[in-house]
């Protein structure tokens, strides 16, 4: 192979065909990333001119977040079933590895690509109206904050090992910085010192793991490092040389270390609480949301690829070419090679399927292929599940004694990131035994996922209202609130009951949706006569924890409608008509109202559940 | 067995010592230095005050990970390797490196700034 045909082959693999860029290329999938690229460098450029001072930053991220959503088109992509006429359709998402199989682009990464959009639009708006970054600042955090999404942007379609550290530093780095905006603060610096301290620890740890799994498996790609620990693990586990299971064993817990910080999942949570005590609360609402929607598509993709075999999609421009065989425009030869050259992940399964080359008799063979990596996801999903349950657990029974609110909902976030790794657990579990079930678990992390963005945004949205109002945030200075600023702390209340998960608000049907996907896994797991104990531990400690989780959430509410004003408190200066009292409406409305119709997220989140498991 | 020069041997080095070795270098070799690499990365990280000697066991991390990915990309070791992956990684991961310790430096200056010294020890005004 020459470097022509090399490079041939490269321009196949992005643009889909040899002169145009077809629907299908890599390129069209990864069009919402390039507009918050365009995004980020339009405001570090508009800057360098004398015109561009007076330009407000504002208005550019607001339109590259609604570009970037609009590219992302949920609306499209997440609808009914496909019928395979309409999969082979160019334009459809199915499943596709895009440039060269680093990314991968489904139905699942257009959901919460979607959301992260979503909650940039909002957050963007929320910035604006609470004041935090002033002209001069904006466009720093602007840019910080759009890279910092397109880093989660990768997480969340990531399909190679190399992406997954990428993306965790490309995400985590621009938030170092976040934390510590606030110049002349000493809390703040110290929140961005731990922050990036811990963080690039965690990250160095988490590429040791990727070093040995890779360097042990000898791929770093997702769906191959499947299928080589399914013919590793064909024989039993007892086949296995122990070493190498236990360098194995020890690379998947040093990664699962990385992913651990990045979910803030106890024991790795210390950077948490001080973290969001220090920096501000629109930094906090970023955070809390978009880091922990990200990290928890990239637990998704790291446990589901390493423990499922990937299901077969279309490469880049085979779709198209398909269906313009004879167009003048494509080179049919070459779409050939490319799938020769880049797409070694098939290459396994043949070898397995005892020298198949058709995809018809490479299918029979993943059957037992799922069944020897029985093992690789019962240790999976155990090792989630007890981070879930000491997760949980930690953050509601610490979240008891906070005085100050940032605090308070950080061990929130804490506690919701471990309600959000069960399903995860289940999931894992289930795989192999009732795929349908499994598929409905991730519909209820991804329902989970929507309802979260909302609530907590709300929540920080609060905090930073009133901060701006009074100049504080002891939850004792929000006694007798409700006097001052009742719609506000209206607003606010729903917004507790929500996170707490009482049957009216959206939080409920989050909470339903992920104990319903454990029970489905306690039973699909015992009939299959596997232990599911812990998947009915998972539940049991959910329940317990919704309970105690009552306590701290009510308390605040009750401070703020019950208790006495206190009398030292600073001067209010806050009206509930205002665009912030809107906004906050706007934010509460989900939470309030998606009871009345959630037919529609529902279906999303099926949608996007369908790529994920064969 | 492969026996050292005489000139070691005078100099108080073994033959015993080069037994635990073997001649051929292999990738376990590789992987001890890399162990090493992160051990003493991971211990500077856990018992450095100064924020800097943080910042420089990671770096040792990083590069104990590093050197794996070399060793088990390079085909002179194995037969089955990482291939190209193995670099491309380790190349990638110099960057990022860089680009974190550009951040984290500048990290530790603003904290420099608010409070005259960059021992971690006295980052304690956020706890509960």
């Amino acid at each position: 192979m020459n470097l022509h045909d090399l490079v041939s082959q490269l321009i196949i693999d992005s643009t889909g065909s040899a002169s145009l860029i077809t629907p299908d290329s890599s390129l069209r999938a990864f069009l919402p990333e390039l507009v918050i690229c365009a995004t980020v460098l339009a405001m570090l450029f508009v800057r360098l001119f004398r015109v561009g001072r007076y330009v407000d930053m504002f208005w550019i991220a607001l339109a590259g977040s609604i570009a970037a959503l609009y590219f992302a088109a949920p609306w499209d992509h997440l609808g009914a079933v496909l019928t395979a006429d309409q999969a082979a359709h160019p334009a459809a998402v199915t499943r596709m590895e895009i440039f060269t199989g680093m990314l991968v682009y489904d139905t699942f990464s257009v959901y919460v690509r979607s959301a992260l959009f979503l909650f940039a639009i909002l957050f963007v708006i929320f910035t604006r109206l609470s004041g935090i970054p002033d002209h001069e600042d904006s466009p720093d955090i602007y840019t910080l904050v759009l890279g910092a999404t397109l880093g989660m942007c990768l997480m969340v379609t990531a399909n190679h090992l190399l992406m997954v550290f990428m993306a965790v530093e490309m995400a985590s780095v621009p938030s170092y910085v976040l934390a510590g905006i606030l110049k002349g603060r000493r809390q703040a610096s110290e929140a961005a010192l731990k922050y990036s301290v811990y963080g690039a620890g965690a990250a160095g740890v988490m590429l040791y793991g990727i070093s040995l799994v890779a360097g042990i498996l000898n791929t770093a790609h997702i769906p191959t490092i499947a299928l080589t620990l399914a013919e590793k693990f064909s024989g039993g586990l007892s086949a296995v040389p122990s070493g190498e299971l236990m360098v194995l064993a020890l690379g998947a817990l040093l990664i699962s270390v990385g992913l651990a910080f990045k979910l803030s999942a106890v024991p790795f949570h210390f950077w948490c609480p001080d973290v969001f005590e220090g920096a501000t609360a629109e930094v906090n609402a970023f955070l809390s949301v978009a880091s922990k929607a990200a990290a928890l598509a990239l637990l998704v993709r790291v446990a589901l690829g390493m423990g499922v075999i990937a299901p077969t999609g279309f490469a880049p421009g085979e779709r198209w070419a398909k269906t313009h065989q004879n167009a003048p425009a494509t080179t049919p030869t070459s779409t050939d090679k490319t799938t020769d050259l880049f797409y070694i992940a098939q290459e396994p399964v043949t070898a397995a399927g005892a020298a198949a080359a058709a995809d018809s008799t490479a299918e029979p063979a993943k059957l037992p292929a799922m069944q020897s990596l029985a093992p690789v996801r019962s240790f999976t999903a155990k090792l989630i599940a007890f981070f879930a349950i000491i997760t949980c657990t930690f953050g509601n029974l610490a979240a008891y004694g906070q005085t100050n609110i940032k605090r308070l909902l950080a061990y929130s976030t804490i506690a919701h990131a471990g309600y959000m790794m069960m399903p995860v657990a289940a999931v894992v579990a289930m795989a192999g035994i009732d795929n349908a079930g499994a598929a409905r678990g991730i519909a209820g992390l991804a329902i989970y996922i929507a309802v979260y963005l909302f609530m907590n945004l709300g929540a920080f949205a609060v905090v930073a209202f009133l901060r701006n109002a009074m100049r504080s945030e002891e939850i004792a200075d929000y006694a007798g609130l409700v006097r001052r600023c009742p719609l506000t702390v209206v607003c606010f209340s729903l917004i507790l009951f929500g996170l707490i998960g009482l049957p009216p608000l959206s939080g409920f049907i989050g909470k339903f949706a992920i104990f319903a996907s454990l029970v489905d896994g306690w039973r699909a797991v015992e009939a299959a006569g596997q232990p599911g104990f812990y998947l009915l531990l998972l539940l049991i400690v959910g329940g317990i924890n919704t309970a105690i989780s009552l306590f701290y959430y009510l308390r605040v509410v009750k401070v703020m409608t019950i208790d006495d004003e206190p009398a030292d408190r600073p001067p209010l200066v806050y009206s509930d008509v205002s665009l912030a009292g809107a906004y906050l409406w706007l934010i509460t409305l989900p939470t309030a109202g998606l009871i009345v119709a959630w037919d529609w997220l529902s279906e999303m989140a099926d949608a996007a559940a369908r790529n994920l498991i064969g | 067995m492969l026996r050292p020069p005489d000139g070691l041997v005078a100099d108080g080095i073994t033959a015993i010592d080069m037994d635990s070795f073997p001649p051929p270098i292999t990738v376990s070799h590789y992987l001890v230095v890399g162990a090493v690499l992160f051990v003493l990365g991971a211990v500077c990280m856990a018992t450095k005050r100064n924020a800097l000697g943080v910042l420089m066991g990671i770096e040792l991390v990083l590069n104990g990970a590093n050197l794996n990915f070399v060793a088990f990309g390079s085909r002179f070791l194995r037969q089955d390797t990482l291939g190209l992956d193995g670099e491309l990684m380790a190349l990638f991961v110099i960057v990022l490196a860089a680009a974190e310790a550009a951040v984290a430096l500048a990290i530790a200056l603003n904290f420099y700034n608010n409070h005259t010294t960059i021992d971690v020890d006295h980052a304690d005004d956020l706890k509960g």
